[in-house]
Parts: structure tokens; C-alpha cells; sequence
């Protein structure tokens, strides 16, 4: 057995660093969506990276869908999962603020987490990867072929959400009803309906975050909180509501863990993502892109 | 145009309007004054349906509107200019103005919205340097202007305004006033709140006074401006 140089250990902990923080990465931006309509926090965003995982199984594993197949209907029904939760939870709140929101998605994330340990049980279930498990090795490091597809999908939910965003009116519409929900009703928006697609938008993400990961480490059912939490973190760390600052944190954040379960110990590995996330809200609560102005003015 | 039968609405437990009744005929500017909380707000708020109404009737264009949502008024042809100006703040003066548009905003009427913000450029020329600029930085006249331009983009046949003239310097005022001479001109019928009494009743037709929530006096503009009690009370003796 050949031993592994250093150099080569250090490039691993940074693929796999980048590869979690992908995921990260799309949970922040799963927030930051949400957050951007309705200055709340979806703590149910976890979840739905949980359902894409599991579902995808069902359909993939269980069904035996092809994957260009299950892929697709599992975003579909995750998605329809975000429009319930706006329509039976946060929807019918009858005066809401942002702390009873917030406690409404918690309350759910639980139900969800109850309802999935119901479905599937405790165990971890396993999806074949995409495009199998053959590692390329690399100045020492193994790469697995899905890695790549995490990558790939990162980069086009950038790509994606950054054009809806900046150039197209229903993007721009949903930035409005943020910022002042009253104006956008008088200009003609239903801001309800923009609330309910952000809800359908972010779940679409997470559940593409799933997918993609669970052939890399497997899903069950009671994952969706720490990828709450971490993605919460990446939200943070980047500013919350900006989208490159999500992707930035993210990426940040996962090297962090890896960097820091490798070099230091891999039982205080989700210790440091809840460090950094302290450090920033202590030091620089408006994060790294995050604009100070705007910290000030949101509500939240 | 608008016709208000008996409305009134309430916050809670206190009730803001009793029993209002007024008329906006079409092609006129039609001002409302009033002391601070008299409700003025309140009344054009319940127009453009940003909130409900308890009793009465709303009426435009021969179907009454009471109770539909605010969303669904503007499509009618009513736009708002909000107290307090209320622009996207955090968007750029451009997405601001088409935003306005947001109804209509399709490619096949990209001309028409081209050329509406053109002539919105003619009227505020100060917006048209400052596109890209986020709104939240402009100064308060230049947002007034820009909450102008954006209900104006809603292609409004009334156009309810809610104390332009707040908070801007004189010289800017009578811009502001100009420019709701001109759109009267141009057919838009204007229902115009005010505390600036002197400047509202200069370009108004009619006028209502607002007191506590029901109408104390009405009647045209040019006369009201005589009155010796509105003299004492809204125009400063
Ligand atoms: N959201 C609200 N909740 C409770 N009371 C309210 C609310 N909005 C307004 N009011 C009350 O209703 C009354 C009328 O308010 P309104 O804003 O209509 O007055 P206004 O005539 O527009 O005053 P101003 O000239 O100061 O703008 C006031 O006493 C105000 O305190
Ligand atoms: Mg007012």
C-alpha cells in the first residue's frame, strides 16, 4: 500500500470540504430565498434535503425509475411538500410575525422529521451514484465521479437563480415583496402567491441538494436539523439574503469541517461549523457579503 | 368615476372613518385636507384596498370594489402614490419603475413600457440619470418622483395620492404640483391628500375637509379657499 503524501491528504479534506459545502451551499441559498420574500427563516429548509434524499431512493431504488426519471419526480413531490407547508402552515397564521413564523416552520421540521421516521424507519438508505463509484485519483487524492455532480449542480442553481433574480420581473417581484409588501400589492403583486413560490423554490433546491448527496453519505431521517443548522451557518457567514455570499459561506464552511476533522479531530467536526457561525454573529453579524445597511433596515 | 357611499373602517377597537361619502368625477382633481389623523390615510388606503373596510360602498366605474384585494384594484386602472413614498429600497430606480409595470410586463408590450418610461424620463428627468442607482439612496424628493413614476406605470385612469408634498423643500413642491396639473391635463383623474391645504386647493376642482373621520365641509376648491374657516385652520389665517 502505497502511504499518502501530506500535500495529497490536505488537497482530499479540501475536495471533500468543498463537496459538503456544496450542499451547505444550496441549503443557504434555500434560505436565503425564503428569507428574501418574508424576512423568515425556514427552519424546515433541512427537510426538504432529507425527502429529496429518501424520495429519491423510493423512486430510484424501490420503484426503479431511471434516474433522468426519479430525479425529476422527486424534485416535483419535495416541491409540492414546500407549497403544503405555505399553504397549511405558514398561510393560514392569522397575524404573523416574524418569531411566530419562524417557530411554525421549527414545529414543522419536527413533524416532517416524524412523519419521514414513520415512513422509512431509523436506518440510512444508499442511492447508486450517478455515474458510478469508480475514484479518480488526483495528486493523491480520490475524487469520487459524483463529486463532480454535486459541483455541476451547484454551479447551475447559480447560474439559474442568479439570471430569475436579476433579470426577469416574477424574480424581481418576489425581491419587492420584501422589501415592502404594501407597494408590491399596490403595483399588483400578490404577494401571498410570491411567498407560496419561494416556499416551492427553495424546496425544488433542497431536494436537489439530497439527490445529489445522499450516493456520497447516505440519507435517514433525522438529518434535516444539522443541515439546518449548517446551512444556517453558510447563510450567515456569507450575509444572509445574498446568494453569492451562500455559495461563498458554504463552501467556507464545509473546507472548515473537513480541514478541522482531519487535522484536529473528527468528533469536533460539528463543533466548528457553530464556532464559525458565533465568530461571525460576534464579529461581523452582517457576514462576509452581506451589506451592513440592509442588516440594519431588515427586520430580522 | 369613484363614488364613496357610507364607508367606514376601523383599526381594532377605534374607528377611523364614520360614515364617509364622496365622489370623484372623472377628468378632475379632487383634493381631500385634514388635520393629522384625521383618516386620510386610512381613506386611500381603503380604495386601494390595502385594508378592509367595515361598511359602505366603493364604487368605480359602475362596479363596487370594497373588498377585493389590493392586487387585483390596480389592474382597474387605480394606482396608489403611498405616504411616505414607500419605493423598493433596495432595488435599483429602473426595477422600481418596471415594477410599476409589473401587470403588463410581457415581451409583446415591451414598446409601449419603453416608451411609458421615456415619457416618465421628460417628467422627472432627475430619475433618468440615476437608473441603476438603488432607490434607497436617492434623496426625498427624488423618491417622491420615483413613487410617482412607479403608479404612474401602472397606466392609472385615477391616481390616489397620499401627501406628496411631505417632507420636500418648497422649490420641489411645486414641481410635484406641476406635474399633477400636468396628468390632470392629460386625462388622469387624481384624488389627492394633503396637508399642504394652499397647494391642494390651488390645483384641485373640489375639495373635501376631513375632520376626525367624517366630512365637515365640501366644496369647490377655489371657493373653499375663501373660507374664512378653513382660512383659520388650514391656511394659517
Ligand atoms: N395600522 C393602524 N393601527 C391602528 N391605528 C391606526 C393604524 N393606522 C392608522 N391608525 C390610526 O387611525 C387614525 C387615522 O390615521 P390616518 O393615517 O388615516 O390619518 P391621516 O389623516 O392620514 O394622518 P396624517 O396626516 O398624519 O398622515 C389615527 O388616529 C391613527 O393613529
Ligand atoms: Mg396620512
Amino acid at each position: 500500500m502505497e502511504t499518502i503524501s501530506f500535500a495529497g491528504q490536505l488537497f482530499q479534506y479540501l475536495i471533500t470540504g468543498l463537496t459538503v459545502g456544496s450542499i451547505y451551499a444550496m441549503v443557504a441559498v434555500g434560505f436565503n430565498i425564503i428569507y428574501n420574500v418574508t424576512d423568515i427563516i425556514n427552519f424546515a429548509q433541512g427537510e426538504f434535503v432529507m425527502l429529496g434524499g429518501l424520495i429519491m431512493v423510493f423512486f430510484h431504488v424501490a420503484v426503479g425509475l431511471p434516474l433522468i426519471l426519479a430525479f425529476p419526480s422527486t424534485v416535483i413531490l419535495v416541491t409540492a411538500v414546500g407549497i403544503l407547508i405555505d399553504r397549511l402552515a405558514i398561510r393560514p397564521i392569522r397575524r404573523p410575525s416574524v418569531l411566530t413564523l419562524i417557530i411554525a416552520t421549527i414545529a414543522l421540521s419536527i413533524l416532517i422529521k416524524g412523519a419521514a421516521m414513520f415512513i422509512w424507519g431509523k436506518d440510512p438508505y444508499d442511492l447508486p451514484a450517478f455515474s458510478g463509484r469508480n475514484p479518480i485519483n488526483f495528486i493523491g487524492a480520490v475524487i469520487q465521479p459524483q463529486y463532480f455532480w454535486v459541483f455541476g449542480f451547484l454551479v447551475f442553481i447559480a447560474v439559474a437563480l442568479t439570471f430569475f433574480f436579476d433579470r426577469t420581473i416574477i424574480g424581481k417581484a418576489m425581491s419587492a415583496c420584501a422589501d415592502n409588501p404594501d407597494a408590491a400589492s399596490l403595483v399588483g403583486i400578490d404577494v401571498k402567491r410570491m411567498v407560496l413560490l419561494s416556499f416551492a423554490l427553495s424546496a425544488a433546491i433542497g431536494a436537489i441538494a439530497g439527490i445529489v448527496i445522499t450516493p456520497i453519505s447516505l440519507m435517514e431521517y433525522d438529518r434535516g436539523a444539522m443541515l439546518a443548522v449548517k446551512g444556517f451557518g453558510a447563510a450567515i457567514l456569507g450575509g444572509l439574503g445574498s446568494f453569492p455570499g451562500a455559495i461563498i459561506g458554504g463552501l467556507i464552511l464545509g473546507s472548515i469541517e473537513s480541514f478541522g476533522a482531519g487535522l484536529v479531530h473528527s468528533g469536533y467536526k460539528d463543533a466548528f461549523a457553530l464556532i464559525v457561525l458565533m465568530a461571525v454573529l460576534f464579529f461581523k453579524p452582517s457576514g462576509i457579503l452581506g451589506d451592513i445597511e440592509i442588516s440594519k433596515i431588515k427586520r430580522f | 368615476m369613484l363614488r364613496i357611499d357610507g364607508l367606514s373602517a376601523s383599526y381594532g377597537n377605534i374607528q377611523v372613518l364614520k360614515g364617509i361619502s364622496i365622489q370623484v368625477p372623472k377628468g378632475k382633481v379632487v383634493s381631500i385636507i385634514g388635520a393629522n389623523g384625521a383618516g386620510k390615510t386610512t381613506l386611500l388606503k381603503s380604495i386601494s384596498g390595502l385594508i378592509k373596510i367595515q361598511e359602505g360602498r366603493i364604487v368605480y366605474k359602475e362596479k363596487d370594489i370594497a373588498g377585493r384585494p389590493a392586487s387585483r384594484i390596480v389592474g382597474l386602472g387605480i394606482s396608489q402614490v403611498p405616504e411616505g413614498r414607500q419605493i423598493f429600497s433596495h432595488l435599483s430606480v429602473q426595477d422600481n419603475i418596471h415594477l410599476g409595470a409589473f401587470l403588463y410586463f410581457k415581451r409583446r408590450n415591451r414598446l409601449e413600457i419603453q416608451k411609458r418610461v421615456e415619457r416618465l424620463y421628460e417628467i422627472f428627468p432627475v430619475l433618468k440619470d440615476r437608473t441603476k442607482q438603488i432607490a434607497g439612496t436617492l434623496s426625498g424628493g427624488e423618491q417622491q418622483m420615483l413613487a410617482i413614476a412607479r403608479a404612474l406605470m401602472g397606466r392609472p385612469e385615477l391616481l390616489l395620492m397620499d401627501e406628496p408634498s411631505m417632507g420636500i423643500a418648497p422649490l420641489i413642491v411645486r414641481e410635484i404640483f406641476d406635474v399633477i396639473q400636468q396628468l390632470n391635463e392629460a386625462g388622469t383623474t387624481i384624488l389627492l391628500v394633503e396637508q399642504n391645504a394652499k397647494a391642494a386647493l390651488k390645483v384641485a376642482h373640489h375639495s373635501y375637509v376631513l375632520e376626525r373621520g367624517e366630512i365637515v365641509l365640501e366644496g369647490l376648491a377655489k371657493e373653499l379657499l375663501d373660507n374664512p374657516k378653513i382660512k383659520e385652520v388650514y391656511l394659517g389665517g
